[in-house]
C-alpha cells in the first residue's frame, strides 16, 4: 500500500513535468518570471545608483555675490542635476516648475554672501513633488552643493573665512551585514515572489486547466488514490521551485549578488513558501475554475504583495492597519526568512526558525482545507 | 451603409457584452470588485489613510547604550526617548551584547553614543553617534539614519530640552537653511494615481482581449462575424461596454479613496474620470491589437502580466522616467502609459488644469488612434484567420 503510494505519486509528478515540456507557454513562463521579475530590479537599481542624472532645474541668483557663485559652481559640477536656464527672478524660476519645463527651481536669495558670514543663510528650493524620486535629488543635489560650500568656507579655502556652522554630531551608520548600501536587500523577496508566482501557476496547470480538458474527472476514475495525486502534483511543484529557485542564483551570480547562507535552508524556504501558496491556490482553484481568471487572480494579488509581503520595502515601514496585514499573511515570513538566511548569511537562528515554522504550520492548517474543498467540487 | 445602422449594430454588440458579463460571476467578481477592491485597499493598508500621518520609525524597536555617561549623552537620551519617532527605545549599558540581537527581529538597530561624545562637543570638534543596524530590511537602515540625523544634527548639549523642529529647520544641514517650496502630498494620494491607473490597464485589457480570446474559444467570434455586422461595429460596440465598465470602476476607487481613505484630489471627478477613460481607450486599444495576433486566453493573461510588469520598470511609476538611464529611457519615452502617469500625477496631486498637458493628451490621443486603427487592420486583414 505504502509503495503504490509512493509510486503513484511519483507517477503523477513525472506526468506534471511531462506536461510542462510539452506546454511552451508554461514552459516559457516558468523561465521567464525570474529573468523578467531581475530585469525590473536591474533597471530600477540601475536608476537609483547611477552615478550621475540630468534632472532638469533653473537657477535664480539673486545675490550675485562671490559666495552665491561660489554656490552656483558647486551647483553646475552636481552630477546628478541639469541647469537648463539661468532667470533674473524669483517668479521665473517657480514658474518654469510649474509649467513643468524644469523638476526644480533653485533661489540663492539677495544677501546670501553675508548672511553665510553670519551662519543663517538660506537657499529656497521649489521642487516638482508629482516626481518624487526626481525632486528628492535635486533637493539632495542642493544640501550636498551647500554642505560642499560651507566646508571650503570653514577651512578658508574660498579667501574668506565665515562664521559658518558644521552639523556638530555625525551619525554614522555601521549595517550588521558589512556590505554596501544597494539595492540587493530586495533580491531575497524577489526570489520569495518567484516561487509564490510560480506555485501560483503550478495549480493553474496541475488543476485548472486538467478541469478543463476533461482529464481531471479520469484521473480521479483512475486506481490512484486522491491523496496521491495531490502528493504528485505537489512533488512536481517541489521540483519546479527547486529548479526556479536554482535559476534565481545562478542569475544573482551572475549579477554580482554575493549570496550567503546555508543553500539547503534557501531551498527549503523556497520550497515552504511554495507548498503554502500551493495549498491555498488549491482552496482558491475550489471556487474560480477557469484557469485564465485563476491567473488574472494571481497576477492582481502580485502587486499588492510586493509592499504587504515585505518584498520591495519592509513591514515595519507600513502604516499600523498593513503592519497588521503583513503580519498575518505566512509569505512576510517567507521573504524575511530569505532576508535573513540570504543577505545576513544566519543559519537556523530563533528568527529564522520561527519565520519558517509559521510558514510549515500554515501549509499544514491550509491544505486539508484545500484538499476538501477542492474534493467536494470535483 | 447608414451611420445610424452602424450605430444600431454598435448598440447591439454593446448590449450582448453587458448580457454575457451579467452571466459571468468571475468577471463582475475580478472587474468591479476584487481589483479596484484589492488595489485601493491594499494602498490604504500600506501607506494609511490622506489624512493619516504616521511615524515610520516610532515602533521599531531600538536599543540606546551610552558609553560616555555625560549630560549630554543623557540629554541626547531624553531627546530621543521624548520624540514621537522613537517609541520602541529601550536603554542598554552592554554595547556587545546589543548589537549581537541585530538580526534576531528582537531589536532592528543600536544607537551607541561613544565615550568622549561630550568632550567633542565642549571641544568644537564633531562629535559621533555609531548607527548598527539590521540592513536585512528593506529601507529600515536609511529610514532610521534620517530620522536619527534631524535629531542630532540641530542637538545642543547645552540645553535640558531640546526645542521641536520644523521641517524647515531640520533640513538646515550645515549651516545653510534649505526652504522647501511645492506641495508635498500625502502617501495615499501619490498612490492614488497609481492605482487608477494600473486598475484601469489591468481589467480593460482582460476584459478586451480576453474577451475576444473566450469568444474565439466558444465559436461565438466566428458566428459574430458572419452576422452582417461589420468590424468597425464591433470594436465600437464593445469599447462602448467597457468603456461604462471603466467609468463604474473609476468611480469604486475614487469612493473608496475619498470616502474610505480621505483622499482629497487637487481636481474636479470629470478630469480624473475624463483621463481614466484615456487610459482605458489606449489600453482598449491594444487589447484590440493583442487579440488581432490570434492570442489563446493564457497567452493573453501573460502577455497583460509582462505589460503591467513593463509599467512598473520603464513608466514612472516606481522610478522617475528623467532619472531611467540608455535604452530604459527610450522606453519610457515611446510607452504612451508614463505619459498617462504623469497627466495624473499632475492633475490629481498638483491641481493643473487637464489642458494644460497638452503634450500628455497629444500622445496618449495619438497613441489610442494607432492602437485602433492597427487593429481594425488587422482584425479585418486576418478575418479568416482568426475563426479558423
Amino acid at each position: 500500500m505504502k509503495d503504490d503510494f509512493v509510486r503513484h505519486t511519483y507517477a503523477i509528478s513525472i506526468k506534471e513535468l511531462k506536461q510542462l515540456r510539452r506546454d511552451p507557454v508554461s514552459l516559457v513562463l516558468t523561465i521567464m518570471f525570474p529573468i523578467l521579475l531581475i530585469g525590473i530590479f536591474i533597471v530600477i537599481a540601475s536608476a537609483f545608483s547611477a552615478t550621475s542624472h540630468n534632472i532638469p532645474v533653473v537657477v535664480a541668483d539673486l545675490d550675485g555675490s562671490p559666495a552665491s557663485e561660489a554656490l552656483l559652481d558647486k551647483l553646475t559640477t552636481s552630477p546628478f542635476i541639469h541647469i537648463t536656464e539661468l532667470v533674473q527672478t524669483e517668479e521665473q524660476a517657480l514658474g518654469a516648475v510649474d509649467r513643468a519645463q524644469a523638476v526644480g527651481a533653485i533661489v540663492i536669495p539677495q544677501g546670501f554672501g553675508s548672511d553665510l558670514a553670519s551662519g543663517k543663510a538660506f537657499v529656497v528650493v521649489e521642487t516638482d513633488n508629482s516626481k518624487f524620486t526626481s525632486a528628492s535629488f535635486v533637493l539632495g543635489a542642493v544640501s550636498s552643493s551647500a554642505h560642499d560650500l560651507l566646508l571650503e568656507v570653514s577651512r578658508g579655502e574660498a579667501g574668506a573665512v565665515f562664521g559658518a556652522k558644521i552639523a556638530s554630531i555625525e551619525v554614522i551608520t555601521r549595517p550588521i551585514s558589512g556590505r554596501p548600501p544597494t539595492g540587493d536587500t530586495i533580491l531575497p523577496g524577489f526570489l520569495g515572489m518567484i516561487a509564490i508566482l510560480g506555485a501560483f501557476d503550478d495549480i493553474v496547470n496541475a488543476i485548472s486547466r486538467e478541469r478543463e480538458r476533461g482529464t481531471f474527472p479520469r484521473l480521479a476514475l483512475s486506481p490512484v488514490s486522491l491523496f496521491a495525486v495531490y502528493s504528485g502534483k505537489m512533488f512536481a511543484t517541489v521540483v519546479l521551485t527547486i529548479l526556479r529557485t536554482a535559476l534565481m542564483l545562478v542569475i544573482f551570480a551572475l549579477d554580482g549578488v554575493v549570496v550567503r547562507g546555508n543553500l539547503f535552508l534557501i531551498f527549503l524556504t523556497t520550497i515552504l513558501i511554495a507548498i503554502f501558496t500551493l495549498s491555498l491556490g488549491l482552496a482558491i482553484s475550489a471556487r474560480i475554475r477557469g484557469s485564465s481568471t485563476l491567473t488574472v487572480l494571481e497576477i492582481a494579488m502580485t502587486f499588492p504583495l510586493f509592499s504587504l509581503a515585505g518584498i520591495t520595502d519592509s513591514p515595519l515601514l507600513l502604516a499600523p492597519g498593513g503592519r497588521s496585514i503583513a503580519d498575518a499573511l505566512p509569505w512576510t515570513y517567507g521573504s524575511d526568512a530569505l532576508r535573513r538566511i540570504m543577505y545576513l548569511g544566519l543559519g537556523l537562528n530563533s528568527a529564522v526558525l520561527g519565520d519558517l515554522f509559521i510558514l510549515v504550520v500554515s501549509s499544514l492548517v491550509l491544505m486539508p482545507i484545500a484538499l476538501m474543498l477542492s474534493k467536494r467540487t470535483m | 451603409m447608414s451611420i445610424l445602422s452602424f450605430v444600431r449594430d454598435s448598440l447591439a454588440v454593446a448590449e450582448n457584452e453587458f448580457r454575457q458579463f451579467r452571466r459571468n460571476r468571475s468577471a463582475i467578481l475580478i472587474s468591479l470588485v476584487i481589483l479596484p477592491f484589492f488595489f485601493t485597499a491594499s494602498l490604504g493598508a500600506g501607506r494609511g489613510g490622506a489624512g493619516t500621518t504616521f511615524s515610520a520609525t516610532a515602533d521599531i524597536p531600538m536599543t540606546f547604550v551610552d558609553n560616555d555617561y555625560s549630560v549630554a549623552s543623557l540629554r541626547l537620551w531624553q531627546t530621543l526617548e521624548s520624540s514621537p519617532d522613537f517609541h520602541s527605545l529601550t536603554q542598554s549599558y552592554d554595547e556587545q551584547q546589543s548589537i549581537s540581537l541585530l538580526g534576531t527581529k528582537t531589536i532592528f538597530a543600536v544607537i551607541v553614543v561613544p565615550k568622549g561624545f561630550q568632550n567633542d562637543l565642549d571641544n568644537g570638534a564633531q562629535a559621533r553617534v555609531i548607527l548598527y543596524t539590521d540592513d536585512s530590511e528593506p529601507g529600515v537602515s536609511d529610514q532610521i539614519q534620517s530620522t536619527l540625523t534631524n535629531y542630532v544634527q540641530n542637538f545642543n548639549p547645552n540645553v535640558e530640552v531640546q526645542p521641536q523642529l520644523t521641517e524647515a529647520e531640520k533640513q538646515a544641514i550645515s549651516g545653510v537653511e534649505i526652504i522647501q517650496k511645492g506641495a508635498s502630498f500625502a502617501g495615499f494620494n501619490v498612490g492614488l494615481t497609481i492605482v487608477l491607473a494600473v486598475v484601469q490597464i489591468f481589467a480593460v485589457f482582460y476584459e478586451i482581449a480576453g474577451g475576444m480570446s473566450r469568444e474565439r474559444d466558444e465559436g461565438t467570434y466566428a458566428r459574430l462575424l458572419v452576422t452582417p455586422i461589420p468590424i468597425g461595429a464591433i470594436i465600437l460596440g464593445k469599447t462602448l461596454f467597457d468603456v461604462l465598465l471603466s467609468i463604474v470602476r473609476t468611480f469604486i476607487v475614487l469612493g473608496l479613496a475619498i470616502y474610505g481613505y480621505g483622499a482629497r484630489p487637487n481636481t474636479d471627478l470629470l478630469t480624473i474620470l475624463a483621463l481614466s477613460l484615456l487610459v482605458a481607450l489606449v489600453t482598449m486599444g491594444l487589447g484590440f491589437v493583442a487579440s488581432a495576433l490570434k492570442l489563446g486566453q493564457r497567452a493573453v493573461v501573460i502577455v497583460e502580466f509582462f505589460l503591467i510588469l513593463l509599467l512598473f520598470a520603464f513608466s514612472g511609476l516606481v522610478i522617475d522616467k528623467e532619472l531611467l538611464v540608455g535604452v530604459s529611457q527610450t522606453i519610457a519615452t515611446i510607452l504612451p502609459f508614463s505619459y498617462a502617469f504623469d497627466a495624473l500625477r499632475r492633475t490629481i496631486l498638483l491641481g493643473r488644469p487637464v489642458l494644460s498637458l497638452t503634450y500628455d493628451l497629444e500622445y496618449l490621443i495619438a497613441s489610442g488612434v494607432l492602437f485602433y486603427a492597427t487593429a481594425f487592420l488587422f482584425l479585418s486583414k486576418f478575418r479568416e484567420r482568426l475563426i479558423t
